[in-house]
């Protein structure tokens, strides 16, 4: 092997990793959803953009193995929509004020996903957990 | 010869061994299961000849050691590197992400279970020759 580190640590880091980068996509998402409303302060400004999360895998080099880590956060590029308000002070001179390009039901839907995948992982440890002590179990053969 | 050289302990080993590094294996591809461009893997299961020594071609990746003599022996608790398996997977997401995540869920569930079964084996052979030492 190539360092001390055993197989089943590994596992454990890898999960960590993962259940750590969902934690990550998850606050993003909730704080897309908490800004789903946030307009501009200024007239005709730009709202709110959605913020997009994005994985990477990468090399843990204590670990000698492929975690997955949160990348860059990117924005949401697409347009947002507007609505005709003319009493908001975010309107501009035709009275339409632009609010944030958040879903809520798109935000819904990648919450629930990242929830799922976390407790893949969350399951990935209580496995690993459960071989180790098959294996301390020998032990008392 | 050690106790843990003995044909059976030693395939056993080997066996859990090989659930061990699987089960890293499966924990990278869950772990990535949104990674754009990531392909799942897999490893290729080890296969033993009849004295429980590894077959050959049994998908180990390592040339078995030859015995010039009954005299050589292997050291033991040699680590086996084990052969990938890259052809996993049977749908790709539009991302290029490949992970099945019911699909590695249930390998995980088999690898520990496969994992259960040879430790069990294992302590019932280390009793097996307590017993015969003749210790109860």
């Amino acid at each position: 092997m190539a360092n001390d580190t055993s197989d089943f640590t590994r596992s454990m880091g890898i999960a960590t990793s993962g259940m750590r980068a969902q934690a990550g996509r998850m606050r993003i998402i909730s704080e897309n959803i908490a800004n789903a409303q946030s307009t501009a302060q200024t007239p005709g400004g730009d709202p709110y953009r959605r913020k997009v999360p994005t994985f990477t895998s990468e090399l843990d080099r204590t670990l000698d193995a492929r975690t997955v880590g949160l990348g860059r956060v990117r924005p949401d590029m697409s347009i947002f929509p507007t609505r005709y308000e003319p009493g908001n002070p975010a309107a501009d001179a035709a009275g339409n004020v632009k609010v944030p390009n958040v879903n809520s039901l798109v935000e819904m839907t990648d919450m629930k996903e990242a929830q799922r995948s976390y407790e893949a992982n969350l399951n990935i440890i209580s496995a690993t957990r459960r071989m180790i002590q098959r294996t301390l179990d020998i032990l008392k053969a | 010869m050690a106790i843990s050289d003995m044909p059976m302990l030693s395939a056993l080993r080997t066996k859990m061994q090989w659930h061990q590094e699987r089960q890293r294996v499966l924990a990278e591809n869950v772990a990535n299961s949104d990674t754009p461009k990531f392909r799942p893997r897999d490893l290729v299961e080890p296969k033993f000849d009849k004295v429980g020594g590894p077959a050959a071609g049994g998908g180990m990746g390592q040339l078995p050691m030859m015995r010039a003599q009954g005299v050589n022996i292997s050291p033991a608790g040699a680590s086996a590197t084990f052969a990938q398996n890259n052809r996993v997977g049977y749908e790709t997401r539009p991302a290029g992400n490949a992970v099945n995540l019911e699909d590695e869920m249930l390998k995980v569930s088999a690898n520990q279970m496969d994992f259960a079964a040879a430790s069990s084996l294992y302590s019932r052979s280390l009793g097996l020759l307590k017993t015969a030492i003749g210790k109860r």
